[in-house]
């Protein structure tokens, strides 16, 4: 090692740091390019940078990383290349043995140090443990083209410094990891997707199997609905026939047994008459039966024809009651009717209602040992149609058994059941019945106690009338009250109507009519005194009253009216507007009478 | 750059460094060529280091490593290129990595191996 060296006469040409390993490359190629640049010849070159890798790899390995500074001795002949190289580790301590070449490292350092001593010219290190190590080497540049001066140094240390910074490599290296990264997750992505891609594919397919069978079921569902719809018509046209074919046969019977109990072809004897009894009552019974079939098939056949007419409840009943009175057989069942509103009239099939109001009572009484089976009819709260209550003091049906009593042919299981006849088709054909007639048919029973069946009809267009405003016509001449309930017909009004003055003037004090209709002749108490009689009434006297006459009034007429009548309706002729007019106003109708021809020709002129 | 090629030739692999490689990529490259000896069962290596200005005592042991590890592998392992300087700094080093052939060129390097002859047109491309 030479002496001498002061460290003034150097003249700094740059340096490179040492963190990272890569910066072992740079900092050989760094040592190379100066080597060239100070004129070190091609062998040199390797030498430096070679010495200088071993040293800057010892300084990263062993030292930490550290720091490498290129100088130059421009003073010296011939001039000299230096480097400095300093790491912060923990320092060598049995350096002298190594450059000894006593000591042999597995790792390579044996070599590193004493094969950079043998490179260079110059190599000195000191190294103090703990304190890190530091290594200068020197080479000699022989042969130069010529000597280099300051500025040349000067140059060479900007060239330096224009070198491209380390860290270049570092981050093309950290560039390319992310991109492995990144491929790395495009493909675990993809790889995801892929499975995903999968799972619908799956899920699709067997969404397409499960459609499949949905089709698959709605298909079986509609063929097994066409087939009970076939069957039910099957049903009702079997039903149709047999009952059909049956009526002919038993009524023959039923004719012959009369026939022979009437002894027209000679006389019977008293066993020979009860037995014919028998035959003819059996025969009669199957043809209720029969007709029971055949009006139940002709309701499912829809061949059953409703016609409508007005049916006053009243006296329906009446004829109800009539009917039904030889059935009450047992001393302990009251058949009671209750009174019905006069005026309750229903716009209904009269045959059908009468099937049904007779099947539910004799139904009642088929069932019912002791009490009383209670028929009623009022209007529905709404007012919109009227019930008909057939209730009894029977054995009750249970609750699971409410909606069997209106299936064809079912009979609930019961003691009483077994003694009583009946087809099991008299609720059915009943309920029925009442479907065609835009009705409904209830039934609520407490079983024990007894059951009510309701049947609710709608009231029908000209029934709806009933507790719309009342027109009183008091007149005893029918035809003549015909005609003014025909006035009223397009109406929302009410005819009531009186054919005698104290009838009349009753009905007034009962009904409250809006507006009355007088006659004036009539037997008994004329027109003048009813009137006089509505007027001295505080209940009547506020209702105005048109006189409803066929005379021609005289003076004293009017002078008897006293200026009580509201107006002069005559029966028959032409001067009957002022009346139509006056009876408008009363009635708050501007429709009424528009279609009357005397009313309509004032009206157009 | 993270990369060092290892190409097949015939019954050989042809390893061209052209790179000054970090002492990373010099192990990288140790790993790779040894498992690739196996999978492409090579029954030889041959290394061209013609690009390399320094081959330092790291890079040298490695190399010495490689043909080490070629051999126990039944590969034989030729160096071929090596530039004059490199040469006598390796000597300087103490570094005469034992064990190790050496070819002026790829083409004599190629025939100390005995391989195919396909190898010739590939190594006139490195002069």
């Amino acid at each position: 090692m030479k002496s001498g060296l002061r460290e003034e006469r150097i003249t700094a040409l740059g340096g490179v740091k040492l963190v990272e390993e890569c910066d072992i490359v740079t900092a050989r190629q760094r040592a190379r390019q100066l080597s060239e640049l100070v004129g070190l010849q091609t062998g040199n070159q390797a030498r430096v940078a070679t010495a200088i890798s071993e040293l800057a790899r010892n300084a990263f390995q062993y030292g930490h990383g550290g720091r490498i500074d290129f100088g130059i001795d421009l003073s010296a002949a011939p001039q000299v290349l230096w480097a400095d190289v300093v790491d912060r580790g923990p320092g060598i301590a049995n350096l002298q043995a190594i450059l000894d070449g006593q000591y042999e490292s597995a790792t390579g350092m044996g070599i590193g140090l004493t094969g950079t001593r043998r490179l260079m010219d110059y190599f000195e290190a000191r190294s103090q443990p703990g304190s890190g190590t530091h290594v200068r080497i020197g080479k000699t540049i022989p042969y130069p083209a010529r000597r280099l001066t300051a500025q040349d140094a000067a140059a060479i240390r900007e060239g330096f410094l224009k070198l491209e910074p380390v860290t270049t490599h570092e981050e093309l290296a950290r560039q390319v990891r992310e991109l492995a990264y990144a491929l790395e997750a495009l493909k675990a992505r993809e790889a995801d997707l892929e499975a995903r891609s999968q799972e619908l594919h799956r899920l699709n397919v067997e969404l397409d199997e499960t459609n499949r069978g949905v089709v698959a079921l709605y298909a079986e569902l509609d063929e097994k609905a066409a087939a009970l719809r076939q069957a039910d018509e099957m049903k009702s046209r079997i039903l149709w026939h047999v009952s059909h074919e049956f009526r002919t046969p038993v009524g023959s019977i039923l004719a012959l047994s009369h026939l022979l109990r009437r002894g027209t072809d000679g006389p019977l004897t008293d066993e020979q008459d009860k037995q014919i009894g028998f035959i003819a009552q059996a025969a009669s019974e199957l043809a209720a039966m029969v007709n029971d079939l055949l009006d139940l098939a002709r309701v499912d056949a829809g061949r059953s024809e409703v016609k409508k007419s007005p049916v006053k409840v009243g006296p329906f009943l009446g004829s109800v009651r009539g009917l039904m009175r030889p059935l009450l057989t047992h001393e302990n069942v009251a058949l009671i009717f209750e009174e019905v509103d006069e005026g309750l009239v229903v716009e209904t099939d009269e045959t059908k209602l009468g099937q049904i109001v007779r099947n539910l009572i004799s139904n009642a009484l088929k069932f019912t040992e002791r009490g009383e089976v209670r028929v009623s009819c009022r209007p529905s709260p709404d007012n919109d149609a009227v019930e008909f209550t057939v209730a009894d003091t029977g054995i009750g049906i249970a609750p699971e058994n409410l909606d069997r009593v209106f299936e064809e042919f079912a009979q609930v299981e019961h003691p009483i059941q077994r003694q009583v006849k009946g087809t099991g088709l008299g609720l059915p054909l009943s309920r029925k019945l009442a479907k065609l007639l835009g009705g409904e048919l209830e039934v609520r029973s407490e079983l024990g106690v007894g059951s009510t069946f309701v049947l609710s009809l709608p009231l029908g267009e000209r029934a709806k009338k009933h507790g719309q405003p009342v027109v009183l016509v008091i007149d005893d001449e029918e035809a003549s009250r015909y005609l003014a309930d025909q006035l009223f017909r397009e109406s929302k009004v009410r005819v009531v109507q009186a054919s005698d003055g104290g009838v009349g003037a009753e009905l007034a004090r009962f009904e409250r009519p809006a507006l009355i209709l007088l006659d004036l002749i009539m037997p008994g108490r004329s027109g003048f005194e009813i009137l006089d009689e509505l007027k001295a009434n505080p209940d009547t006297a506020s209702i105005p009253v048109v006189i409803y006459t066929s005379m021609n009034l005289t003076a004293s007429d009017f002078e008897r009216l006293g200026g009580h009548c509201a107006a002069i309706l005559p029966k028959l002729g032409s001067h009957r507007t002022p009346a139509f007019q006056a009876m408008r106003r009363i009635l708050k109708d501007p429709e009424l009478f528009k279609d009357e021809p005397e009313f309509a020709e004032v009206a157009n002129a | 750059m993270d990369r060092i090629p290892i190409l097949k030739m015939g019954e050989c692999l042809l390893v061209s460094i052209q790179v000054d490689m970090d002492d990373d990529l010099a192990l990288a490259l140790r790993d790779s060529l040894t498992s690739r000896i196996v999978q492409d069962k090579a029954r030889g290596v041959l290394i061209d280091i013609s690009s390399l200005d320094i081959v330092d005592s790291f890079i040298g042991r490695m190399l010495a490593n490689i043909a080490a590890m070629a051999k126990i592998l039944d590969a034989q392992t030729v160096l071929v290129g090596m530039r004059p300087s490199v040469a006598m700094t390796l000597v300087e080093l103490g570094l005469s990595l034992p064990g190790i052939q050496t070819a002026l060129n790829v083409d004599r390097g190629l025939k100390l191996l005995h391989c195919s002859p396909q190898g010739e047109s590939s190594a006139a491309k490195h002069h």
